[in-house]
């Protein structure tokens, strides 16, 4: 009784941010891996994983999605490394139009982008073939999206940021002395680029491109949407056919562990990688950084940082932003083919478009203010070594960053659908699932936020007679106020576009807009589904505007 | 119910009435009024749809809340396969929140009558449908308010009149390589009714003949009629009778085939689930469907009504000038499942 009374208050809270740490985070899994090896009266069996991989389509569809994700790493490799170095450090114009072509990038939800790009390398009705046809005379299609190549592309397209994010980073930490040693040593510019500056940074970009990677085979959207038409089966798209009648919720569990396998050795990969990154950058001295002058070249390098742009935003934002006042897209822009009938539609005709969009929002925020909330509890205890397993908590809250999205969901739909917790079709499981899926974006926000906080402040208030909590309350998060809101609006932003975390879970009464747009382009009304796409940029624009605003330009772009 | 016959699909009731399609709930017969005011307290019903298309389907709900106002229809519209993959979810779960169910594959109704998982209603309203749709199931586990008819569609910009397919044999000629475009047995339900029927009528060899002229292949069987709006394909294959003449109608350049190897008729039931959260709602919603109102609203969008007043909508002809080709509960039950796999097999995804 009397240790009891010497407990603080916050003691509780410790214990009780645990229990939700492992609810949400370790029980999915775990349920995931035992119904995995689960038979439907309960006892154990190996059958699952017979049923899951005893067809050669099914194994067919894990290795197109692994061989899928390795050619888009790739490709993002390509198109991301030298904008990384031309805007860290050369003196190549325009680095602003990169910084927004970045960004656009980011929030530019995937399959958004790829009926973009199926507006625009149709074989047949492609913007871009039509103009090719009309150019060459030629017949055949310059351009066809939907091939694997074509796929893979447009995969790129949507997430080279991130490697570009991962490698400028790492280019800012690297002085000029290296590459000032190499030439007095005889190197031109490019040779110490190329044997110096990339070679130093190499952690980065591999570790970029595992994300890209990882990202890559948890892509459900534009597999869906272009490898049907194009005849490649995915293993997102293969988990979705377990949960055809009847509902294989076990065989599902089973294909799904593969995956989770490759994801954990990968990550493991990556982190021994980035590990290595640290010694350019800790010299202690103040290496001199000087833009590397390009000359002519400074043009050449703009031209690919344009043409990324204009593939990777640029166009495809165009084609739906025409499409979505289009009454038909393949009819061109012309005066009769102009309408607001789509946008009409959409608001004031359509029963739960608009509902769809409320639900967006509020689902976003709340999950973005539980991801945030947890972070910070768990930073703090990490942060201030509060307990003997603070390690464990930033395990947890890391570990959702190794499980792709849409298998998280399963795990989901396994333990929160069904009685005792009966969660399925409500908001909660939604808000749960998004704020454990994106709880590592917050965390390592908030983790590097806390780096930079002196204990002392709160020291003080301790001192003088507050609380564990109300410190937290009153001194840290608001001395925290830009960093944690900055994450906070990663965490809205990536959550209004989620679409394979939520395609399980959603119920009648609780779509998202992610989710419309999918029953939209079920049946190829991409018109309407533009003119939703459209809504739910500029909803997200105007987000980040807001944060730009309050937090510097580039709030989503730094590496935390 | 098997298979109907042409006298089930122009007979209408001998005591048809003409109900106003606009009658206001003040005015309402008393077995509606005595649903309505059960339902109003119910105040909405959510309806999983692989029916009509979603502008229809929205169409549809705002008319019935005209006539019944205070009632909200929630439209779930998704291809049948998904909505019922849904409504599979949602049981599996032990949740409740669908009040209609309506597909175009049959045997999802076999099923969860035998699963004891429907309930039980027959709209009074029924009575003056035609009468293939007036009595589907002895035990009234579901009713039928959507006959679909699937056929053939092309750009008429790309392909002249006289050189279009004629019938679905027509397609599998070489011409057409590259130029096709079909949705997906394992998400449309009227696709996989269609490869129950075109497999029995000239074997699985026509869909391996058909693969060699690679069609685009994509989801619902509407997906063809953007694809030719857009010229990305000149030919839509089992395409629903509505939706390229509802695109017609906006100025695209479509035009249909009813072919002379058969149109293909999809019976589609609806019903309602046994632990729907709002029972009445989901009567109401019968009895509407069962009505003059839904016909005359549907027909808008060029679906075929199946009240004998309602007039087929323009450019269609009526079910008596048309050769049908159909599969019976049965067939489609035992075979949608088979035609998914083998489909998926045939065509790789």
């Amino acid at each position: 009784m009397r240790r009891l009374k010497n407990l603080e208050p916050a003691t509780f809270v410790w214990v009780s941010l645990i229990a939700v740490l492992l609810l949400l985070v370790a029980l999915p899994m775990g349920k995931l891996l035992l119904v995995s090896f689960r038979t439907h009266a309960g006892g154990f069996t190996f059958a699952n994983y017979i049923a899951a991989y005893g067809r050669a389509r099914y194994f067919e569809s894990l290795l197109n999605s692994l061989l899928l994700a390795s050619e888009t790493a790739a490709i993002s490799m390509v198109m991301a490394v030298p904008m990384a170095w031309a805007v860290s450090r050369t003196d190549m114009p325009g680095k602003p139009l990169i910084w927004a072509t970045v960004l656009g990038a980011f929030i530019l939800p995937p399959y958004l982008g790829a009926i973009g790009w199926i507006l625009l390398a149709g074989p047949n009705s492609g913007v871009i073939n039509q103009v090719w046809r009309f150019a060459s005379g030629a017949s055949d299609p310059l351009v066809n999206v939907y091939t694997f190549n074509g796929l893979a592309l447009v995969m790129a397209f949507q997430s080279f940021p991130l490697i570009f994010i991962f490698v400028k980073s790492a280019l800012d930490l690297v002085s000029s002395e290296m590459e000032d040693a190499a030439n007095i040593l005889g190197a031109s510019t490019w040779k110490a680029t190329l044997k110096v500056t990339l070679p130093l940074v190499w952690p980065s970009i591999v570790g970029g491109a595992i994300v890209v990677f990882l990202e890559s085979v948890a892509l459900f959207g534009t597999p869906a949407i272009i490898g049907i038409p194009a005849r490649i089966n995915t293993a997102t798209t293969q988990l979705w056919q377990f949960f055809e009648y009847p509902v294989r919720v076990e065989v599902a569990a089973a294909y799904a562990m593969p995956l989770l396998l490759i994801t954990l050795v990968l990550v493991g990969a990556q982190r021994l990688m980035l590990n290595r990154r640290g010694f350019v950058s800790q010299t202690g001295k103040g290496g001199e950084r000087r833009p590397i002058q390009l000359g002519g070249w400074r043009w050449t390098m703009l031209a690919w940082c344009g043409a990324v742009a204009a593939v990777s935003v640029i166009m495809p934002v165009l084609v739906l932003a025409e499409a979505s006042f289009a009454h038909a897209w393949g009819r061109g822009l012309t005066w009769e083919n102009l309408t607001l009938a789509n946008y009409r539609f959409l608001l004031f005709e359509h029963e739960t478009a608009v509902s769809t969009i409320w639900h967006t929002l509020w689902y976003s925020a709340a999950a973005a203010s539980l991801a945030v909330v947890l972070a910070l509890l768990v930073a703090y205890i990490v942060s201030r070594k509060l307990m003997r397993f603070a390690g464990l908590l930033a395990f947890l809250a890391m570990a959702p960053f190794v499980i792709p999205g849409i298998v998280m969901a399963i795990g989901f739909y396994a333990t929160f659908a069904a009685p005792p917790f009966a969660l399925y079709g409500t908001a909660a499981i939604i808000i749960l699932a998004f704020a454990a899926r994106f709880l590592p974006i917050a965390y390592a926000n908030a983790s590097s936020a806390m780096g930079t906080l002196h204990p002392e402040m709160e020291e003080a208030a301790r001192i003088l007679g507050l609380g564990r909590l109300g410190t937290i309350r009153r001194i840290t998060a608001p001395l925290l106020r830009r960093p944690l809101l900055g994450g906070w609006l990663i965490v809205f932003i990536v959550a209004t576009r989620e679409l394979s975390a939520a395609i399980f879970l959603v119920g009648p009464h609780t779509r998202t807009m992610a989710v419309l747009l999918y029953d939209l382009s079920e049946a190829g009304n991409f018109e309407v589904l533009a003119a939703l796409g459209g809504i739910l940029l500029a909803i997200t624009m105007a987000l980040v505007g807001v944060g730009m605003l309050l937090l510097g330009r580039d709030f989503m772009l730094r590496r935390a | 119910m098997l298979i109907l016959t042409k006298r089930q699909l122009i007979v209408g009731a001998a005591s048809a009435t003409l109900l106003p399609s606009g009658a206001h709930a003040d005015s309402l017969p008393p077995h509606e009024q005595a649903l309505y005011e059960a339902a109003k307290k119910e105040g909405e019903l959510t309806w999983y749809s692989g029916q009509l298309q979603a502008e229809t389907g929205e169409a549809v709900g705002k008319a019935f809340s005209e006539r019944y106002p205070g009632i909200k229809v929630n439209v779930v519209r998704s291809t049948s396969q998904v909505a019922f993959q849904r409504l599979a979810q949602d049981m599996q779960a032990g949740v409740a929140q669908c009040d209609m169910f309506s597909s175009t594959d049959y045997g999802h109704y076999n099923f969860l009558k035998r699963e004891g998982k429907l309930l039980p209603y027959r709209p009074a309203n029924a009575d003056g449908m035609i009468a293939a749709a007036r009595d589907p199931d002895p035990d009234n586990m579901f009713q039928v308010f959507y006959i679909g008819l699937y056929l053939i569609a092309y750009n008429s910009k790309l392909v002249a009149e006289a050189d279009a397919p004629k019938s679905w044999k027509d397609l599998l000629d070489p011409k057409w390589k590259g130029k096709l475009a079909v949705g997906h047995p394992g998400y449309s339900g009227s696709i996989g009714v269609m490869g129950v029927v075109l497999s029995k009528m000239y074997g699985w060899d026509y869909f391996t003949a058909l693969e060699k002229n690679k069609p685009q292949v994509g989801r619902s069987s509407d997906d063809p009629v953007t694809l030719m709006n857009a010229g990305e394909r000149s030919v839509g294959m089992g395409v629903s009778l509505a939706a390229p003449l509802l695109s017609a109608a906006r100025g695209n350049p479509l035009k249909i085939v009813y072919p002379t190897d058969g149109t293909l008729a999809v019976y589609s039931p609806s019903a309602i689930p046994k632990n729907a959260p709002h029972p009445n709602a989901a009567k109401l919603f019968m009895e509407f469907a069962a009505g003059t109102g839904y016909a005359a609203v549907t027909s808008k969008y060029f679906i075929m009504p199946l009240r004998p007043e309602v007039p087929p909508p323009p450019g269609a002809k009526s079910f008596a000038d048309v050769k049908l080709i159909q599969a019976t509960p049965a067939e489609i039950e035992d075979g949608v499942p088979d035609i998914k796999e083998k489909w998926r097999d045939t065509f790789g995804v």
